[in-house]
């Protein structure tokens, strides 16, 4: 038989009622206090899981409460129910195992990051159906051509070498699906970019800065390497995964933290772009040296890239920090297509 | 979304209250409980400290990664168990009865629908096509949607609080708040209005709530302070930029003329010296507009005979702000509970409660009377949908 001391509210009104809780053999509670008598069955009441600090209520089928902080007295009486939060209860209330906690958030979100998250979204991509992804980049060209570009204006000539040129690349690389797009975008300058569901994009300006077929091919391969892996799914995939991460480390935190939790997923998606850039730049080696053109070509078009990014940022007069940006730093890359040779 | 301000203001800070018959009871009608008599002060205190909550923090992050999240609805339930458990009010703790399940049920179900409309935009060509249509759709989620979510979420967190074993409620209905935001709705359009919006809807959230029987009321007055509280906050914010760019361009322009280069070939530099400064106005604005707004509801608020009392400072609030912003972001967010809990224990030490009547008159809806097993039925059809 377990007594106990305890405020009794009869889910009526709010008057409180100190009382003396007495549980009987014959599965009732007896409440006794100034104003109050009653017995009421345990059968179908529920309990508080245990929390620390806080103050625990017996609730009856018929909607009274009892309070109160004897925790033994009530474990007694409850000692099936709510079996999660009882082992929650017991792993929060030690230090040492809320530094174990610790340990495993920092290990878990350090694979999760290094590894779970990266493979997790390669899983997925292969799983999202070809069309899909078509789907996907389409709309993202959509965007791209009402914000940023404009149809190519490039001379038919050109045009025509530079389809050839991908159409023999994509053909003997076994990627029939892969699609290019030209456009003149000034606001984007010269580049290419590879968008979900194999379709690559190229500006005019790039043609312009990058005068030899062979510099050309040397970069559509390497977007040929991004559409190959499914970079720009993974990518998409990578930064929800990173930004769910983030929120469910941070979430609590008050919203002027905001920009606390878009930095992190900014600086982790670079890391992330960093990887894909040397995957794509290796596979650009590999279908080169397929169609007899050296890895060479490759580093002249990223000295010329570079040359004329140069020219174009003295002249608006800014650069972003090397950390920043999403491509691996040039001079290493020119270095790797070198000796890819 | 609407959670943070009505919810978080009217519910928890939830006081007992005056003698009404149960008969009366249930309906709208203001319970005018003018009873004469001496007023009593009622301690509202917090008694939580940030190891306890760090622990309980910690080991529900821990258990929810490892989950995959699925225990991240046990998580919210224990934290707000405990912010709710450790605010006393006149020695009682605020009880949050929130069972997982439905918790973890609307999160799954808001996670769907995410889903289901972000592979809407890329998969159905004609949205994809037209920005018109995409816009058109987004307006009329927001009308249609949003006070469903908002009406949802508030009425889960009113019924899964309370006080005394007396239960808070809130008694509108999808159409009461479909009505406001396609009646006020425009004033969001113009951007300036925004507050008298605002002020609507924080009328409707707080009077919309039903402690047991008695209704919330705000009296008349609230909106004069309510409103100013916004359109100072933005007076000042805007002195402040002003304020703050002419030394910028000042700075930037001395910097070029030293390294002999044009004002424009500087501007990386004049964006990082605009950072902070920008930083600091949004914050010391959000900060006034939170401390007056909240201070402007509660002085305004009566449950029965009970009437509340908050006086946040502007200071003080900016301060809590920057230093937890601080905090977090060098401790990689693991400061978040420390950071939760100070804000939280200011608070309640700004509030104060007092009432013209013992708390023991209040008395449950009639509604409330099915106990336990109604209870779990509602459970079922009611889920939390807020996030």
């Amino acid at each position: 038989m377990t007594e106990f001391d305890a405020v009794y509210y009869d889910g009526r009104t709010s008057a409180r009622n100190a009382v003396r809780v007495r549980a009987a053999d014959d599965g009732q509670i007896h409440i006794a206090g100034d104003a109050v008598d009653v017995a009421l069955p345990l059968a179908g009441a529920r309990v508080d899981p245990p929390l620390a600090g806080v103050a625990r209520a017996i609730r009856f089928a018929n909607g009274a409460e009892l309070r109160t902080e004897d925790c033994g007295a009530l474990d007694a009486l409850f000692s099936s129910q709510d079996r999660i939060e009882r082992i929650a209860h017991v792993l929060e209330g030690r230090w040492r195992y809320a530094l174990a906690g610790l340990a495993l958030v920092a290990a878990v979100t350090a694979w999760i990051v290094i590894d779970g998250l990266p493979a997790a979204a390669a899983l997925v991509a292969d799983a999202i159906p070809e069309t899909t992804q078509r789907a996907m980049g389409d709309q993202t060209l959509r965007t791209i051509d009402r914000t940023l570009c404009a149809p190519s204006a490039l001379d038919a000539r050109r045009r025509e070498a530079l389809l050839g040129d991908f159409r023999t690349l994509a053909a003997s690389s076994g990627e029939a699906n892969a699609r290019i797009e030209l456009r003149s975008c000034r606001a984007i300058g010269p580049n290419a970019f590879a968008l979900p569901g194999g379709i690559i994009v190229v500006t005019d300006q790039l043609a312009d800065v990058l005068k030899s077929d062979a510099e050309l091919t040397a970069v559509l391969a390497h977007e040929l390497g991004h559409a190959r892996y499914r970079h720009p799914m993974r990518a998409a995939l990578q930064s929800a995964g990173a930004a769910a991460l983030v929120s469910v480390l941070a979430g609590d935190a008050v919203s002027i933290t905001g920009i606390v939790v878009t930095l992190p997923t900014l600086l982790l998606q670079t890391g992330y772009s960093r990887g894909f850039e040397d995957d794509a730049d290796t596979y650009a080696f590999e279908r080169l040296k397929a169609l007899g053109i050296s890895p060479r070509a490759f580093a002249e078009a990223l000295a010329a890239l570079e040359g004329a990014h140069a020219a174009r940022s003295r002249d608006a007069g800014q650069s972003l920090p090397d950390y920043l940006s999403t491509h691996p730093s040039t001079g290493r890359r020119i270095q790797r297509a070198l000796s890819a040779q | 979304m609407a959670e943070s301000d009505v919810a978080a203001t009217a519910a928890p800070s939830g006081a007992p209250s005056p003698w009404e018959r149960p008969d009366v009871a249930a309906q709208a009608t203001p319970t005018r409980s003018v009873l004469p008599g001496p007023e009593t002060v009622h301690p509202v205190e917090f008694t939580g400290t940030s190891g306890e909550y760090f622990r309980i923090w910690i080991v529900n992050v821990a258990l929810t990664l490892v989950t995959l999240g699925i225990y991240s609805a046990w998580a919210k339930v224990r934290k707000r168990r405990y912010l709710y458990g450790h605010t006393r009010v006149a020695g009682e703790g605020i009880e949050y009865l929130a069972k997982p399940i439905p918790i973890l049920l609307g999160r799954l179900i808001a996670v769907a629908v995410l889903a289901a409309i972000v592979a809407a935009d890329f998969l159905v060509p004609a949205l994809a096509a037209s920005r018109p249509l995409r816009q058109l759709l987004s307006i009329v989620v927001f009308v249609a949607a949003g006070p469903w979510i908002m009406v949802r979420s508030l009425r889960f967190n009113a019924r899964n609080t309370a006080y005394r074993n007396i239960r808070f409620r809130f008694a509108a209905a999808y159409g009461d708040c479909f009505r406001i935001v396609a009646t006020y709705g425009w004033l969001l359009l113009t951007g300036i209005l925004y507050p008298f919006f605002r002020r609507r809807l924080v009328r409707f959230g707080v009077e919309n709530h039903l402690y047991g029987a008695t209704k919330l009321e705000l009296s008349f007055d609230f909106g004069k302070p309510f409103v100013r509280a916004y359109f100072v906050a933005y007076g000042l914010f805007v002195l402040y930029m002003i304020g703050g760019v002419l030394p910028v361009v000042g700075i930037a322009a001395a910097v070029a003329a030293g390294m002999r280069v044009k004002l424009s070939q500087i501007a990386p530099l004049g964006f990082l010296l605009w950072l902070p400064v920008y930083a600091i106005a949004i914050g010391l604005t959000f900060a006034y507009i939170r401390a007056r707004t909240i201070n402007a509801i509660f002085n305004h608020l009566r449950i029965g005979p009970i009437r509340f009392s908050s006086s946040l400072r502007v200071r003080d609030v900016a301060g809590i702000y920057f230093s937890n912003a601080v905090a977090v972001v060098f401790t990689l967010g693991f400061a978040t509970p420390w950071a939760v809990i100070r804000t939280w224990r200011y608070r309640m030490s700004k509030t104060a409660m007092t009432a013209a009547a013992p708390l023991d008159g209040f008395v449950q809806a009639e509604a409330d009377h099915i106990g336990a097993a109604g209870q779990e039925i509602g459970d079922m059809l009611d889920f939390d949908v807020s996030l």
